[in-house]
């Protein structure tokens, strides 16, 4: 049984090196802060904003792919100068995940980049509720055919007729 | 030992390990090197898993209807056992399909479930694996268990094809096959970390089959000397 468990301990290590390196993934480049957050600490580190369009202060350039609103947190708003690709999907009302830097001259935040809302809460549970019960539905059949195999063996030696026509 | 177990016995290690390396490899495209969807964003990484899942459970079916005329054909028993593993890994696959296509319905939709064709459908394939086992969970005629339950499996397997064309029959609420003689309707970003995913699936099935077709093999086998025992002891 010392090798079953041994390679279970190895599956569990490598499962749990890519739950680390999805959650680092998850740190890096999909948590985001609401402007509340970003406004109580400001940092000059790229960072990602998640909040509303503020409804009506929405003025796009389209020639030069220019954009400025006001991003709504639970009580306070970022003002957003946004220079990047798809100001067509900037609207009013919509949560978006912005990506930039605050400006500690003007207080502003200048956005390079603007993403959908993250949804990773259904991503996790999702993989959570498929790989968690797959491998241990896998475990207590291995652990079960183990256990059988060591019972079928045991059951021969109180065979006496098995015995007998083995020496045949 | 019976030719079928032996050779079971022999590459089942093989295919956890090949299973193992696809599904890590898999996994780690899935959550790390994979885009997010231009409309769905970071929720598309649920269909690397959901998928997988889906056509899993439809494998796992047809292997039970073949296994089945292959047992009413041939009568060997332990055809039967593999069925009755496919059977029941099958039951796993497609409860995790319903699982995470729920998951995935609720961003996506806006609800975690609807009676739509394909979800309608798939449901009624677990239906009838959940009444295959129950069917072998309350028989004592070995024989007769196996029979019938062959029987079952092919007349539920006309619900496979319902499953798998029902996008295309009937325009729903469920995306339309993403592979089909229209081409391919998803970028190959997406495209090789799923047929990863779905290559590891199936060849985790194999390996699962095998372990509880060897499982239910042995568990008979214990019955028989147990029983032998027993009526030795009443002699």
């Amino acid at each position: 049984m010392s090798s079953f468990y041994i390679r279970w301990g190895v599956l569990l290590l490598v499962t749990s090196m890519i739950a680390f390196l999805g959650f680092q993934r998850y740190q890096r480049d999909v948590a985001s802060l609401t402007p509340d957050q970003l406004l109580e600490n400001p940092t000059p580190d790229k960072t990602r904003v998640m909040g509303i369009i503020q409804g009506g202060t929405l003025t796009r350039e389209h020639d030069s792919n220019r954009a400025y609103f006001l991003l709504q947190g639970e009580n306070k708003t970022l003002p957003v100068r946004y220079e990047g690709h798809d100001t067509d999907t900037l609207r009013d009302l919509k949560v978006i995940v912005v990506t930039g830097h605050i400006n500690s001259v003007t207080a502003e935040f200048d956005g390079e980049s603007v993403s959908l809302i993250p949804n990773y809460g259904f991503v996790t549970v999702a993989y959570l509720l498929g790989i968690l019960p797959t491998l241990f539905f896998l475990f207590l059949m291995e652990r079960k055919l183990r256990l059988l195999y060591t019972e079928v063996k045991e059951a021969k030696l109180y065979e006496p007729e098995a015995i007998d026509f083995d020496k045949e | 030992m019976h030719k079928l177990i032996k050779w079971m016995r022999r590459l089942e290690g093989w295919f956890g390990l090949a299973a193992g390396i696809f599904l890590i490899v898999g996994l780690y495209m899935a959550l790390v090197t994979s885009p997010p969807d231009y409309y769905q964003g970071e929720v598309v990484r649920i269909m690397y898993i959901h998928v997988p899942f889906a056509q899993t459970s439809l494998l796992a079916y047809l292997v039970l209807f073949i296994g089945s005329l292959w047992y009413l054909w041939k009568k060997d028993p332990v055809v039967d056992n593999l069925n009755h593993a496919a059977a029941g890994v099958g039951a796993f696959f497609t409860i995790g399909e319903l699982l995470t296509g729920s998951i995935w319905g609720k961003p996506a939709w806006n609800t975690w479930w609807t009676w739509d064709a394909r979800l309608t459908s798939a449901l009624v394939l677990l239906l009838i694996l959940m009444a295959y086992l129950m069917l072998r969970m309350f028989m004592d005629d070995h024989v007769k268990e196996a029979r019938y339950a062959a029987i079952v499996a092919i007349i539920g397997f006309v619900d496979l094809p319902i499953v798998y064309f029902s996008v295309e029959w009937w325009r729903t609420i469920h995306q339309p096959l993403s592979v089909s003689q229209r081409g391919l309707a998803i970028s190959q970003e997406i495209l090789i970390p799923l047929i990863v995913m779905t290559i590891g699936f199936y060849l985790l099935f194999t390996y699962m089959v095998m372990v509880r077709t060897r499982m239910l093999y042995l568990g008979h086998l214990l019955e028989a000397k147990k029983g032998r025992l027993l009526s030795q002891a009443h002699l």
